[in-house]
């Protein structure tokens, strides 16, 4: 009898603690930021990896990339800045401007996307533009260049955030075919500064 | 009956703990393949069948695409089965930027060439499983570590005035099965 007892006492504690482990795993996977939570503090408002993708990729790393942002190309091809904050430490916030002013990047081609964090999908807007790219931003002739995120309409390169407020966005710089000048200083390359405009 | 206690509780303790290392080892091996099987049932069901190709034929952000996608970006992705035999990939590049990315089962993009480290504008590549004949295939063969995975092909779109160029050049692409 008792070895009974403690038979179904085992299986008890099993269960118990399998659906517990796999809920605390599965929320910890897909929490919004997760993603990010390896990634490396470049320069206190950007973050790096260059584990998207890669064999060498921890399998915490490749099961938070899988489930947040999955099909991502390795670093032989492409690497990934993000950001959530502006360049004083404060959320990226839907009812805030901010102006993105960025260096000349020597690589083949670079996109600034902006993604709701929450849904970690695009913002739908009138413009249905969620990003801008190193061919249709404009440059001024020492190359740099200047996005402006707002929830309403700017005159240049606006990149709407969602029009909803208090909610949180984030920006993500993706860099193709770095050239070995770039590739050799990464990630302590020049980033944009995230400006807050105003709020 | 103290140590009976203590015994009883150590040992419920233990059993605890290492099935919650081990439940949540499983949990994170396992989170890639799921996330990698309902992308590949989408693309199949998208474009009718696996070993096929679906394109993208729209510029601008979209609500169905994967979470963080790069809307600069037009795909074609293929979800493929290599247990009946290699697949074939060929086509031409798109000049803007063109890639061809492979990922094995696990989520691991172990194959990536982009339009600047081929020798043409043409490609031709033959995705097989290990120790499956492609001698007499052509083409340039390229190994996947697993029998499913997923192709995709990027093209960037600088603005909506590239999409007519980027679909002629999807609908002259071919993607599947040898015969």
């Amino acid at each position: 009898m008792k070895y009974l007892i403690a038979l179904v006492g085992a299986i008890l504690i099993v269960a118990a603690t399998f659906f517990v482990a796999r809920a605390t795993t599965v929320k910890s996977l897909t929490s919004e930021t997760s993603i990010f939570d390896t990634f490396e503090d470049v320069n206190g408002t950007w973050l790096f990896s260059d584990k998207i993708g890669a064999a060498a990729a921890s399998g915490v790393e490749r099961a938070r990339v899988a489930l947040g942002g999955p099909l991502g190309l390795s670093a032989k091809e492409a690497v990934y800045f993000v950001t959530q904050q502006d360049d004083d430490g404060a959320p990226l916030r839907s009812q805030c401007a901010y102006r993105i002013t960025g260096p000349p990047i020597d690589t083949r081609w670079w996109s600034l996307a902006l993604y709701d964090t929450i849904t970690q999908h695009y913002v739908p807007n009138a413009e249905n533009r969620s990003s801008w790219n190193s061919v249709s931003v404009l440059r001024a002739d020492d190359g740099t260049w200047v996005i402006q995120v707002a929830p309403t309409p700017q005159e240049e390169a606006w990149l709407p955030s969602q029009e909803t407020a208090d909610k949180t966005f984030e920006l993500m710089l993706r860099v193709y075919n770095p050239s070995d000048a770039t590739r050799a200083r990464l990630p302590n390359i020049e980033l944009p500064t995230v400006e807050r405009v105003s709020c | 009956m103290l140590n009976r206690i203590l015994f009883y509780s150590l040992a419920a303790i233990a059993l605890a703990a290492v099935t919650f290392f081990v439940t949540c080892n499983m949990v994170i091996q396992k989170a890639p393949e799921k996330v990698m099987s309902t992308i590949e049932a989408r693309i199949a069901a998208g474009v009718g069948s696996w070993n096929a190709c679906f394109h993208n034929q729209v510029y601008g952000p979209r609500t169905n695409a994967a979470r963080r996608a790069n809307p600069d970006s037009i795909i074609s992705s293929m979800a493929y089965d290599l247990s009946d035999g290699p697949v074939r990939v060929a086509g031409e590049t798109w000049p803007r930027y063109w890639s061809l990315s492979f990922y094995q089962q696990n989520s691991d993009n172990f194959f990536v060439v982009n339009d600047l480290e081929l020798e043409s504008s043409s490609f031709d590549f033959v995705l097989a499983l290990e120790g499956q004949d492609t001698d007499a295939l052509g083409g340039t063969t390229v190994v996947s570590p697993t029998a499913k995975g997923i192709m995709l092909v990027r093209r960037f779109a600088a603005d909506a005035s590239d999409m007519p160029g980027i679909i002629a050049n999807q609908d002259a692409m071919t993607c599947g099965p040898i015969d």
